[in-house]
C-alpha cells in the first residue's frame, strides 16, 4: 500500500502543487479550520472540523456567467471562460465528499451546468476518514459513515494510531494523482485506525413518512421558532445549493452574477406581484426539511443531507438539522399510525 | 500556476453555457394598456429561429432580459404556428419590466428558452375546448388559443370566457374583437361591477360568477383557467359544479423563477419545481399539492 | 444566578397569562441555545450562563413570535437596552413584553420596560466596552489609512453576504434591507470586493446612535469577522459627538432622524 506520515500531508501538497494542482486542504485559520487552496505556510488540520464545506471549489460564491460590453442601448456579449484548474480537494471529509452527489445531479438535470462540470471534471476528491466526531455529526443516520467512499477518487486512512496515513486510489483520477504524489507516498504496511464512532440518531425513512403526511402540523412553528432567517446554514452546507441571479453593470460593461442563496431568505419565492408562497420562517423551514428529506430523495432517489452537522455548529440561533429530525422522528413515534 | 483545461476544439461557449441568452430584436411594440406591454420579437438568425421552433410547444415560458438590468420569466405568448416571430406581454412591476418597457422597436433584448412543460394539445384534437382568463393572466392562454384557431379544424368548439377589472384592464383588444367576430368562436367577456365604461356591450360580474351564469357544459371538453389566485381559488369550485373533470382542467403557475433550469431552487411547490414540471398543471394535480406552499 | 426563580418567575407567567411565550435560553452540546416556552413546565429547561450571546430582542421582528403577545425574554442589559430602545423606535408596546432581567451573575427579576428602563439607568448605566476591543480599536487607529484599507479589505473578504449579522441584530427590522433594494442597487451582491466592504460599512452606519453594543452579531458571523471593532467605533463616535445612549430612554429621538443646533459640526470642514 501506498502510505506516507501524517505529518508529512504538507509534503504531499507541496508537491502536488508543484505537479500542476491546485491544491485545496484544510488549514489553521486562527482559531478555526477552514478547507482553502495550499500554500507553503499553511498549517494542515486533520483533527478539526472545517467550518466550510469544499462546494465553493465547485460552486463559487459569486461566478460571472454572463458579461456583456454596452454601448449605449446596445449590447455585445463577451467570451467569459471560466478557469477550471486541475484541482484536489485533499483530507476532506468523508461527508464534505458525498454530499457532491447532489451537485452533480442538480447541475446535470436535464441541462448540463458546463460551468459547473468543468470544475468537476478537473476536480479529485480525496476523502480523510475520520477517527473523531463530535455531537453534531450524524452521518450514519443519513447513509453515511465516518470512513465512507461516496464520492472518493481516493481514500485517506489514518492508520498507526495516527502517526501515518495510507492512501488508497479507487478511481482513474486517484490513481493518477497517486502517480503524480510521487516520491512523496511510500511503500509500505500500515494498520488502519478505527472510524470514528458516530451512533444513528433517526431513520430517514420514518422523517419522509411523517413528512409526507404533516405539511399543516403545528410542529413547524415550533420547530422554527429559533430561525432567523439568515444564510448561514445554506451556504455553509455542502448540498445546499440555491442561487441568485443578478446583473450588475457600469456604463460600458454588464455582468450577469450567480451568487449563493438561501430559501431561509424572506425574499426567495416572493412573487413580483407581491405574493409570497412561503410568508413566514416556519414555511420556509418546512421547505428546506422537506426538500432535503422529502423532495430531493422523491426526485432524485438519494437525500439532500449528508450529516456533517456545519448547520448546527454555526447556526447563531442554535437550529439544527440533527434536532429537527429526531423530533419530527419522535411526533412519528407519538401519533398513531394511519393509511395514507 | 494550474493549466486550465478548456481544449482549443471545444463546442462553443453559446452551446455548452445553459445561462447564455441569444440577442432578439424588438420588431414591434403595442401597448395593451396603461402599464401592460407587448413585445414581438425576432431571432437574430434562421438557426436560432429553426431551433427553437423545432423545441417550441404552447404553454412552454421564455426568459427575457435586458443586459446590466436583469431577466424575467414570462409565457411566450404566441403560438408555434407561428414561426417568423414570439411575443411576449408583460406589465410593468420593477425593474427589469420596465428596462424591457423602454426597449424601442429595433433595440434588441436577450432571450433563453423554451422551458417547462407544454399543454398537451394533440391529446386534445376533436375535442371541445373552454378557456376562463382573468387580466394579466390572458396571455398564456392566448397562445393557446391561437394555436387552436391556426389548426381550426382539428378540434371542436371553442369558448372564451374573458374579464378584468375594468374595460381598461383587457388586453389583447383587436384580438378579441377579431374573435367576437368569429362564427367558429364563442366569446364572452366580462369586466367587475364598476368597471364598466358607458357603451361596454360585455356582461358586468366577476369571472367565477358569470363563469356559473354562461354555465357551459363539460362533455368532451377541456377546461383551461387561467388568472390571479383570487379568481382560479372562486373558478375551479364552479368549474367542478359544472361537471368538468380535473384531469381534463388545466392551468398555469406563475413562480418566482430565476434559471428556469431546474437549478436554483426557489420555483418548487412541494417536490414539483414549476419550471420543469410545470408550469402547465391539470386541477388533478393541482389538489395533490401542498396549498400553504403556492 | 438564581436560576431556580428565573424558572419559577417564567413558570408563573407562563400559567397565570402575564406571557404566553418565554424567550430564553437551553442547554444543547454545551453551549446556550435560544430556548422557546409555551408551557410552564418547559420553564425548568431554561439556563443562563456566558455563552447566551444571541440578543433575544431580535425574536419581536417575527410575526409568529408578535402573535403570541405578550412575551417574556430573558434579557441581560444590552439585550434590555435592545427592547427599550425599540421602544423608542416604536417598534413595540409597553404591553408586548415582559423582562426577566439579569445582569452578571445576578437575576433581577421579573420588569415591565418602565422598570427594566429603570434598572438600567440606576445599575448599568455605565456598560464599558470589552478592554481588548478597545486595544484593537487603538492600534487600527494609529494604522496609516493604507494598512487600515488593508485590514478591513482582509476581513471583509471573508463575508459571503449570508446576513447572520443583519438576522442577529434587534435594529435590522427593515422589511426590505438596503442590499434588497435593486432601483437602484445601492450595494453589489456579489460576495466580494467593493460589495462586502460596502455592505458591512453601511450595516455599522445604520446602526449608528442605535447599537447597544450586545456583541450578537459578531458572536453570529459564522466567518469570524471582528464586526464589534467597527460598531465600537461608531458607538463610541456616536456617544462622542452626539451624545447617543441608545437604549438608556423610551422616548430618546434617534441620533440619525434628529437635529440639535447645538450638534458638533467640526467634521465639517
Amino acid at each position: 500500500m501506498k502510505i506516507l506520515d501524517a505529518s508529512k500531508l504538507s509534503n504531499l501538497a507541496e508537491t502536488l502543487a508543484g505537479a500542476g494542482y491546485r491544491v485545496v486542504v484544510p488549514v489553521e485559520d486562527g482559531d478555526r479550520v477552514r478547507y482553502a487552496e495550499w500554500t507553503p505556510d499553511a498549517t494542515i488540520r486533520t483533527d478539526a472540523f472545517p467550518v466550510n464545506s469544499v462546494k465553493e471549489f465547485l460552486l463559487p460564491r459569486s461566478e460571472v456567467i454572463d458579461r456583456y460590453q454596452l454601448d449605449g442601448d446596445d449590447f455585445t456579449p463577451v467570451e467569459v471562460s471560466p478557469a477550471a484548474p486541475r484541482t484536489v480537494l485533499l483530507a476532506v471529509r468523508p461527508c464534505d465528499a458525498a454530499a457532491l452527489a447532489m451537485l452533480d445531479t442538480i447541475f446535470n438535470w436535464d441541462y448540463e451546468d458546463d460551468l459547473y462540470n468543468a470544475r468537476r471534471a478537473a476536480t479529485t476528491v480525496i476523502p480523510i476518514v475520520c477517527t473523531q466526531a463530535d455531537a453534531q455529526c450524524f452521518c450514519t443516520s443519513v447513509g453515511g459513515a465516518p470512513d465512507a467512499s461516496a464520492g472518493a477518487d481516493a481514500l485517506l486512512r489514518p492508520a498507526d494510531g495516527g502517526a501515518r496515513l495510507i492512501l488508497e486510489p479507487l478511481t482513474d483520477k486517484g490513481s493518477a494523482l497517486v502517480e503524480a504524489a510521487g516520491a512523496a507516498l511510500a511503500d509500505g504496511e500500515a494498520a488502519p485506525d478505527a472510524p470514528a464512532d458516530v451512533p444513528v440518531r433517526f431513520e430517514p425513512e420514518k422523517v419522509r413518512a411523517w413528512l409526507a403526511d404533516n405539511f399543516e402540523s403545528d410542529l413547524w412553528d415550533i420547530l422554527s421558532y429559533a430561525c432567523l432567517g439568515c444564510g448561514a446554514c445554506a451556504y455553509a452546507c455542502p448540498t445546499c445549493h440555491c442561487f441568485d441571479m443578478q446583473d450588475e453593470a457600469t456604463r460600458t460593461e454588464s455582468v450577469r452574477l450567480r451568487n449563493w442563496d438561501s430559501c431561509g431568505f424572506a425574499l426567495f419565492t416572493k412573487h413580483a406581484g407581491g405574493h409570497n408562497p412561503r410568508p413566514d420562517q416556519a414555511a420556509r423551514w418546512r421547505n428546506r426539511v422537506m426538500h432535503k428529506f422529502s423532495y430531493i430523495p422523491e426526485r432524485f432517489d438519494l437525500l439532500g443531507c449528508t450529516g456533517c452537522g456545519r448547520c448546527a455548529r454555526l447556526c447563531p440561533a442554535g437550529m439544527a438539522m440533527l434536532e429537527a429530525c429526531t423530533r419530527i422522528q419522535e411526533e412519528a413515534r407519538k401519533a398513531p399510525a394511519h393509511e395514507s | 500556476m494550474s493549466p486550465d483545461t478548456e481544449s482549443a476544439a471545444a463546442p462553443t461557449r453559446r452551446e455548452r453555457n445553459i445561462y447564455q441568452p441569444i440577442p432578439m430584436t424588438v420588431a414591434d411594440r403595442r401597448d395593451e394598456t396603461v402599464d401592460v406591454r407587448t413585445l414581438r420579437l425576432e431571432f437574430p438568425d434562421d438557426a436560432e429561429r429553426s431551433r427553437f421552433f423545432e423545441a417550441y410547444r404552447v404553454g412552454q415560458f421564455g426568459i427575457y432580459g435586458v443586459p446590466g438590468e436583469g431577466e424575467c420569466v414570462f409565457c411566450v405568448a404566441s403560438p408555434p404556428t407561428r414561426t417568423e416571430y414570439i411575443e411576449c406581454t408583460f406589465r410593468k412591476a420593477g425593474r427589469v419590466t420596465a428596462a424591457l418597457r423602454d426597449r424601442e422597436v429595433g433595440q434588441k433584448i436577450t432571450f433563453r428558452g423554451p422551458y417547462g412543460n407544454h399543454f398537451p394539445i394533440e391529446q386534445w384534437k376533436g375535442r371541445n375546448l373552454l378557456f376562463v382568463a382573468g387580466g394579466i393572466a390572458l396571455p398564456p392562454l392566448r397562445s393557446v388559443i391561437w394555436n387552436i384557431l391556426d389548426r381550426r379544424d382539428e378540434f371542436g368548439k371553442v369558448a372564451i370566457l374573458y374579464g378584468a377589472r375594468t374595460v381598461g384592464d383587457l388586453v389583447y383588444k383587436h384580438e378579441l374583437a377579431e374573435w367576437e367576430g368569429r362564427e367558429d368562436v364563442d366569446l364572452v367577456q366580462t369586466v367587475d361591477p364598476g368597471g364598466e365604461t358607458d357603451d361596454w356591450k360585455g356582461k358586468i360580474g366577476f369571472v367565477p360568477a358569470v363563469l356559473e351564469e354562461v354555465a357551459p357544459k363539460p362533455a368532451d371538453t377541456i377546461a383551461l383557467v387561467c388568472g390571479p389566485p383570487i379568481m382560479i381559488k372562486f373558478t375551479l369550485p364552479v368549474l367542478a359544479k359544472l361537471g368538468f373533470a380535473a384531469a381534463d382542467t388545466y392551468t398555469t403557475l406563475e413562480n418566482r423563477m430565476k434559471c428556469g433550469l431546474g437549478k436554483c431552487g426557489r420555483c418548487n411547490v412541494g417536490h414539483l419545481y414549476v419550471c420543469k414540471d410545470g408550469p402547465v398543471f391539470t386541477v388533478e394535480q393541482l389538489k395533490a399539492m401542498p396549498h400553504a406552499d403556492m | 444566578m438564581d436560576l431556580a426563580t428565573l424558572r419559577r418567575d417564567a413558570a408563573a407567567l407562563l400559567s397565570d397569562g402575564r406571557a404566553r411565550l418565554v424567550i430564553g435560553f437551553r442547554e444543547r452540546a454545551g453551549s446556550c441555545v435560544p430556548a422557546f416556552v409555551t408551557d410552564a413546565a418547559g420553564a425548568e429547561t431554561l439556563v443562563y450562563d456566558d455563552t447566551c450571546t444571541a440578543n433575544l430582542a431580535a425574536y419581536l421582528r417575527k410575526p409568529e413570535i408578535r402573535h403570541r403577545r405578550p412575551v417574556a425574554l430573558v434579557a441581560r442589559p444590552e439585550v434590555m437596552r435592545s427592547l427599550v430602545l425599540l421602544k423608542a423606535e416604536h417598534q413595540l408596546e409597553a404591553d408586548d413584553v415582559v423582562i426577566l432581567a439579569v445582569g452578571g451573575d445576578t437575576y433581577h427579576g421579573v420588569l415591565t420596560i418602565e422598570e427594566t428602563e429603570r434598572l438600567l439607568n440606576e445599575t448599568y448605566a455605565d456598560l464599558a466596552p470589552d478592554e481588548a476591543v478597545l486595544a484593537e480599536i487603538g492600534r487600527i487607529e494609529a494604522m496609516s489609512p493604507d494598512e487600515r484599507a488593508r485590514f478591513w479589505s482582509e476581513q471583509f473578504a471573508k463575508c459571503t453576504r449570508c446576513y447572520a449579522c443583519r438576522a442577529a441584530c434587534p435594529m435590522c427590522y427593515c422589511e426590505r434591507c438596503i442590499v434588497e433594494k435593486n432601483v437602484p442597487q445601492w450595494i453589489s451582491t456579489a460576495a466580494a470586493g467593493h460589495g462586502n466592504y460596502a455592505w458591512n460599512v453601511i450595516r455599522a452606519f445604520h446602526l449608528a446612535g442605535r447599537c447597544v453594543e450586545c456583541g450578537a452579531c459578531e458572536a453570529a458571523c459564522p466567518q469570524g469577522i471582528p464586526l464589534m471593532l467597527l460598531n465600537t467605533l461608531v458607538a463610541r463616535e456616536a456617544r462622542d459627538q452626539f451624545d447617543a445612549h441608545p437604549g438608556y430612554d423610551a422616548e430618546a429621538e434617534p441620533v440619525v432622524g434628529s437635529w440639535n443646533k447645538d450638534d458638533d459640526e467640526e467634521f465639517i470642514r
